[in-house]
């Protein structure tokens, strides 16, 4: 399962795909970070003022929106073997299917790890200069910032779970980034604002990974950290045990 | 291959075929476009799963083999590659999952001849190069089995000499092949033994060298043709008049027909041994069973 992993590793940075959604993930994250300081002050924004600890947290959650991206380098990771038909050189190499998809399911939380770790980075670059500069006084052991940084790092990492899922099910790749895309920026938006549902949008995605941040931008319920963890890791393995069982397994023909 | 058998919707790709490739040996796995040939290697390789039936290496189906790569090699298609890898970078993920030396890739590349379009994308290959690059990566477990499918394809005449050539090479060092194709004249001079599919089914199964001799044939001239050809097809031989006083006979070779001759009292100007046009008996082979199966 070592080899499988490391040759898993080696076809994503034999492409420069992975290069780019890092660089989409972190410019999306500097956008965010600064977008989030200029709007602090303004009373009509749904940020807490920075001086707080809500506020702080806030700024330090904006790499979470990097995990879109993660996911969907997950879906074409895995629909890439389809589309570019490499699917049957994988198949020939490793003949039992699922542990090519839990290989799979290995490498890209870890890529997750890499990209949320950057993007903290990414913040943490902004946030510290541009505060001090405002005369904020700002500690990242303080305020619950660690567990808001870590909670990007780990949604990070499920988002590459649930990218790898959806791939895996709907084999297909345009299909697969659409429906991510679609998803992740239209429907649960709508989804979270619609009062009646708001008993069970928790359990969504996105809310699962604002659980693990503590941090919303909507303003709705959310879970504790670990509840959210475990819905959305279960989102990424249902739909990848679902795709190994149904999809994966169909004639390479 | 035991009564392997897949149907597509209507149509029955594969037909309860059985046979048995020869370790050691070259075979040309023949057939017209469509007789069921990818699908036979395919579900050889595991890839496409048989709705009966099953197919074996070594006695294992190939799920079953711990390390496939070092056992078995397979050339499907020239299209499964990433247009951005490289053809190295291919290799080398290859060479990662099978706990190869990256030095591998650097090694089946210069065997195949593309050493240096080695870190070009393959986006920008030939379908020739492509088909090289298929060969390198069966190549890379130097694997005692090769299951090359229409390996020849997108191959200029010289590409498809030099793949004889290594094919012949691998054969020598008592690899067993087994080699794909609608044209019996790109492997003739390759292979020791035919299976011969059409339709999905067997046609024939044998060596090249049974197979031509079945089909040889002698061409005789005599002044008594009828006597000739009444004494031979006693005897099992097929004849038939080529005009004149020239009969070409089949099932039978050059020296038997002259000794039924003698026996019959028939006087003989000449005897020819014509050999086989395997082309045409590959052909007629072919042609016939899909006569039966449209009558059928």
């Amino acid at each position: 399962m070592a080899r499988l992993i490391a040759g898993e590793f080696e076809k994503v940075f034999s492409i420069r795909l992975w290069l780019w959604l890092l660089l989409g993930s972190a410019g999306l994250t500097a956008l965010y970070a600064s977008l989030t300081i200029v709007n602090a002050d303004n009373p009509d924004t749904w940020v807490y003022p920075l001086s707080t600890g809500a506020g702080q947290r806030t700024l330090f959650s904006v790499g979470q929106g990097a995990g879109s991206l993660v996911a969907v380098l997950g879906a074409i990771g895995i629909t890439a073997e389809f589309r570019h038909r490499t699917a049957t050189a994988t198949f020939l190499a490793t003949p039992r299917r699922s542990r090519v998809v839990t290989a799979k399911l290995v490498t890209f939380p870890l890529l997750g790890v890499a990209y949320g770790l950057v993007c903290v980075v990414v913040t943490v670059a902004i946030a510290l200069p541009w505060l001090a500069a405002m005369d904020i006084d700002v500690s990242l052991s303080a305020n619950g910032i660690p567990g808001t940084l870590a909670g990007v790092v780990t949604a990070s990492a499920l988002f590459g779970l649930l990218g790898v899922g959806v791939g895996a099910l709907l084999r297909d790749q345009v299909g697969a980034v659409v429906v991510l895309l679609v998803y992740l920026f239209v429907a649960e938006p709508i989804l979270t604002r619609v009062e009646a549902f708001s008993a069970w949008t928790p359990y969504l995605p996105g809310p699962a990974a604002s659980a693990l941040t503590q941090v919303s931008l909507t303003n709705q319920d959310f879970l504790v950290p670990w509840q959210g963890g475990l819905v959305l890791a279960g989102y990424g393995l249902a739909l990848a045990l679902a795709g190994a069982r149904l999809t994966i397994r169909r004639d390479i023909a | 291959m035991d009564g392997l058998t897949k149907t597509f919707g209507p149509v029955r790709a594969v037909d309860g075929l059985s046979f048995t490739v020869e370790p050691g040996s070259i075979t040309g796995f023949l057939g017209p476009n469509g007789a069921g040939k990818t699908t036979t290697l395919r579900m050889l390789l595991g890839l496409v799963t048989p709705d009966a039936g099953s197919a074996t290496i070594s006695g294992r189906p190939y799920a079953d083999l711990t390390a496939p790569c070092d056992e078995v090699g397979a050339v499907l298609e020239a299209t499964g590659f990433h247009p951005a890898r490289s053809g190295r970078a291919h290799l080398s993920v290859y060479c990662r999952i099978n706990g190869y030396l990256r030095r591998r890739a650097d090694e089946v590349l210069e065997l195949v001849g593309l050493t240096g379009a080695g870190r070009r994308p393959v986006g920008s290959y030939s379908l020739g190069m492509r088909q090289r690059l298929a060969l390198a990566a069966a190549l890379l477990g130097d694997p005692p089995v090769l299951v090359l499918d229409e390996p020849a394809n997108g191959l200029d005449p010289e590409g498809i000499a030099w793949l004889r050539g290594l094919l012949r090479d691998l054969a020598g060092r008592g690899r067993t092949v087994l080699v794909s194709s609608h044209v019996l004249s790109e492997v003739q001079q390759i292979v020791d033994r035919v299976v011969i599919v059409n339709n999905g089914r067997l046609v024939r199964h044998g060596s090249l060298v049974e197979l031509s001799a079945e089909h040889a044939t002698v061409l005789v001239r005599t002044p008594q043709v009828a006597r000739l050809r009444a004494a031979l097809e006693r005897t099992g031989a097929r004849t038939v008049g080529v005009g004149g006083e020239s009969v070409r006979v089949t099932g039978m070779d050059a020296a038997e027909v002259g000794d039924r001759a003698f026996a019959a009292g028939v006087r003989l100007h000449a005897l020819v041994s014509e050999g086989s046009d395997l082309e045409q008996v590959f052909l007629s082979l072919t042609a016939q069973s899909g006569a039966e199966q449209g009558a059928a």
